[in-house]
C-alpha cells in the first residue's frame, strides 16, 4: 500500500476551483517534485495534503489518504498528533516560522515538548542533538541566537532539524532553497538527500528550480493552471517526454555550456 | 579581446568600509578594478553578501566608495555634487529586482516610465501618453498598459516596465541588480531575450549581479567572480563552462544544478559558511574554505594576474 494517495482532489478557495483533479501516489523512501510557474497550484496542493490552507480554501472534492487514513475528516486535535511526528514540513523561509522575539532554543523546546513530555532540560539537549545532526556547528550557540542572528542557510537548516525532530515518514518541503545562494543550496539539497538515505524519509518537494528536481526527485510532476501537465520519472521528463510545455519550461533553464544569446 | 578604445567606464581601486560596532570595521569592497565597455554586458557573480551591490551601487551614484574612483567621459564620477551629479545620472540608470517594491504603487504606468523624462524635461507633461506608448512598445508591452497600475500586472511585466523606465533616457549604461532573480524561468529567458535585443539595438553597456552561473554565461561578455569584497577572477563570459580557474569559481560551477548534469555524481559544495568580514583573514579571503589552501595563501594576499588574454586570476595557484 502506497503511504500517501492523493485521489483526485479539487481544492476551491470560495467558488474557483484552483486545483482541478488532482492525484498522486507515493511510496515510502521515495522523493516526488513538483515544478511549474507561479500560481500554478503546486504550495496549494501540498498545504493542501498538511492541512493548512488558508482561510476559506477548502478539498471539494477526491480524498486525502496517508497510511491509509483519510486525512480530511481529521480532527484538530489528531492533525496535532500527526503534524510534526509523521508528516512535517519546512517552509521556504524557517525564520519567518519562528517568533522574531523568542531565541531558536526557546522555539525549538516548546516545540519538542509540546510533541513528548519531558523536562525542558532533557528538550534542549535533544535540540541541540538534532542542530548538530544537521551539520551546524556549535549547536548550543544556536540555540541562543534569535532568527535574524543566522544567516539563510542556517536557518534553513534549524528548520530542517525541527522537522526532522520525529523522524516523520513524510517530508513535505515549500520552495526550500529558492531565497538561498547557489552554495547554500547545494547544502540543503545534499542534506535533504541524507534524510533519505539515513531514515528512509519520503519527501514531496516543491520547486521551481528544474535543476534541482531533476536531481534529487524519483518522480517529477509538472503542473500547470491547477492541473497535472506532464509526469514521469526524470529520464522521461528530460529526455522522452512529448508535451510541449514540459519542453519550454526545461528549454527556458539557463544551463552551463548552453544557449549564448551574445 | 575587448577593444580599449571602447572603454566606457573604469573602476580604479575602489574600496568601501562601513564603520562597524566596538570599532571593527566591515570591508565591503576592496580594491575592485573592473572595466565597462561599450555594447557589453559585465555579470557580477559572488554569495550573498560578497559586495556585489555594494560596488554597483557606485555606478548609479547611490553610494559613494572610501578609496578609489569611477572614471566615466574623463571624470571622476564619485566627485560630482549637485546639478553636475543629477545631470550624470542620465547617463546610468539602475533596474532593481524587485519592481513591485521598486515603485510608487499609486502611480500609472505612464507615470512611472515617464517621470525621469520630465524630470529632465526631455518631454512635456501634455507627451507623456504618446511617449509612454512607445516606450512599453519598446519592451514588448502592449501600448494600452500606460493606463495601469504596477498591482495589475504580473513579475515579468513589471520587469518589463522597470527596464522601459531605466532606457527612457537613453542611457549608456544600466545596472541590473539581480533583475531576473524574481521571475519563472520560463518568464527570465524572455526577459533576458528582450534584455539582449535592445543591448545589439542601442549599444547599451549593462552591469548584471547574479548569483546563476548558468544564466550569467548565456548573455554575459565578460563575467567577474567576487569573494568577500574582493574580485578573485574576471574571465570571458564563454570561458566560465570550462576556463574557470579559481578554486572558488570552481566551488561556485559545481554547486549548480544543471538538467543537463551527471545525476549520478554527488553534489559538491563547500560545506562551511562564508566567514564574515568583519575579520578578514590576512592572506587569501578564501584560503580557510579552499581546499588546495597552501601555506603561501594564508600569509601573501593575492592579486590578478593575467592568465590569458581577458582573463584574471588573484590566487597563488597560478
Amino acid at each position: 500500500m502506497a503511504m500517501l494517495e492523493v485521489n483526485n482532489i479539487t481544492i476551491s478557495y470560495g467558488d474557483r476551483p484552483t486545483v482541478k483533479d488532482f492525484s498522486m501516489t507515493l511510496e515510502p523512501g521515495k522523493i516526488c517534485s513538483l515544478v511549474g510557474e507561479s500560481g500554478s497550484g503546486k504550495t496549494t496542493v501540498i498545504r493542501a495534503i498538511f492541512g493548512l490552507l488558508p482561510g476559506g480554501g477548502k478539498v471539494t472534492e477526491g480524498d486525502i489518504l496517508f497510511e491509509g487514513e483519510s486525512l480530511l475528516s481529521y480532527k484538530k486535535d489528531q492533525w496535532r498528533k500527526l503534524r510534526g511526528s509523521d508528516i512535517s514540513m519546512i517552509f521556504q523561509d524557517s525564520g519567518a516560522m519562528m517568533n522574531p522575539t523568542k531565541r531558536v532554543g526557546a522555539a525549538f523546546t516548546e516545540y519538542i515538548r509540546t510533541h513528548e513530555n519531558i523536562s525542558k532540560a532533557a528538550a534542549t539537549k535533544k535540540g541541540i542533538e538534532m542542530l548538530e545532526r544537521m551539520r551546524l556547528p556549535s549547536g548550543d550557540n544556536v540555540m541562543r541566537s534569535y532568527p535574524f542572528q543566522l544567516s539563510g542557510g542556517m536557518r534553513q537548516r534549524v528548520g530542517i532539524a525541527m522537522g526532522m525532530t520525529y523522524q516523520p515518514k513524510l517530508l513535505l518541503a515549500d520552495e526550500p532553497t529558492s531565497a538561498l545562494d547557489v552554495t547554500t543550496q547545494a547544502q540543503i539539497v545534499r542534506q535533504m538527500m541524507e534524510l533519505r538515505e539515513n531514515y528512509g524519509t519520503s519527501i514531496i518537494i516543491v520547486t521551481h528550480n528544474l535543476g534541482v528536481a531533476a536531481y534529487m526527485s524519483d518522480h517529477i510532476i509538472v503542473m500547470k493552471n491547477g492541473v497535472i501537465e506532464d509526469q514521469g520519472d526524470r529520464d522521461h521528463m528530460l529526455y522522452h517526454s512529448d508535451n510541449e510545455y514540459t519542453h519550454k519550461l526545461l528549454d527556458a533553464v539557463p544551463s552551463i555550456g548552453g544557449v549564448r544569446y551574445v | 579581446m575587448f577593444d580599449e578604445k571602447d572603454l566606457i567606464l573604469e573602476a580604479k581601486h575602489v574600496t568601501r568600509r562601513f564603520p562597524a560596532a566596538k570599532g571593527k570595521v566591515l570591508t565591503a569592497c576592496n580594491d575592485v578594478n573592473l572595466k565597462f565597455y561599450k555594447g557589453k554586458t559585465l555579470g557580477l557573480v559572488g554569495e550573498s553578501g560578497c559586495g556585489k551591490s555594494t560596488f554597483m551601487r557606485f555606478l548609479v551614484s547611490l553610494d559613494k566608495p572610501s578609496e578609489g574612483e569611477i572614471i566615466y567621459r574623463g571624470q571622476d564620477i564619485t566627485k560630482l555634487k549637485g546639478e553636475k551629479l543629477r545631470q550624470n545620472r542620465q547617463n546610468i540608470q539602475m533596474v532593481f529586482q524587485d519592481p513591485a517594491t521598486s515603485f510608487n504603487p499609486k502611480m500609472k504606468i505612464r507615470d512611472v516610465i515617464c517621470e525621469p523624462l520630465l524630470n529632465f524635461k526631455r518631454i512635456k507633461p501634455s507627451e507623456k501618453k504618446e511617449k509612454a506608448k512607445e516606450l512599453l512598445e519598446m519592451v514588448e508591452l502592449p501600448g494600452e498598459f500606460e493606463d495601469r497600475f504596477m498591482h495589475n500586472m504580473s513579475g515579468g511585466q513589471r520587469q518589463r516596465v522597470a527596464i522601459a523606465r531605466a532606457l527612457a533616457l537613453e542611457p549608456e549604461i544600466i545596472v541590473m541588480d539581480e533583475a531576473t532573480s524574481a521571475l519563472d524561468v520560463s518568464v527570465q529567458k524572455t526577459i533576458i531575450e528582450l534584455i539582449t535585443k535592445l543591448q545589439r539595438e542601442k549599444g547599451i553597456t549593462i552591469g548584471f549581479i547574479c548569483h546563476d552561473l548558468g544564466l550569467i554565461q548565456s548573455f554575459a561578455h565578460q563575467v567577474a567572480v567576487m569573494y568577500l569584497g574582493n574580485i578573485v577572477e574576471v574571465m570571458p563570459g564563454e570561458d566560465i563552462g570550462e576556463n574557470c580557474r579559481h578554486p572558488y569559481s570552481k566551488a561556485l560551477l559545481a554547486s549548480v544544478f544543471d538538467i543537463k548534469m551527471d545525476f549520478t555524481k554527488k553534489i559538491e559544495s563547500i560545506d562551511s559558511e562564508i566567514p564574515s568580514p568583519l575579520d578578514m583573514p590576512p592572506g587569501c579571503p578564501f584560503c580557510d574554505r579552499c581546499d588546495q589552501c597552501m601555506e603561501i595563501c594564508k600569509q601573501e594576499h593575492p592579486v590578478l594576474k593575467e592568465i590569458a588574454p581577458g582573463h584574471e586570476v588573484a590566487c597563488h595557484l597560478y
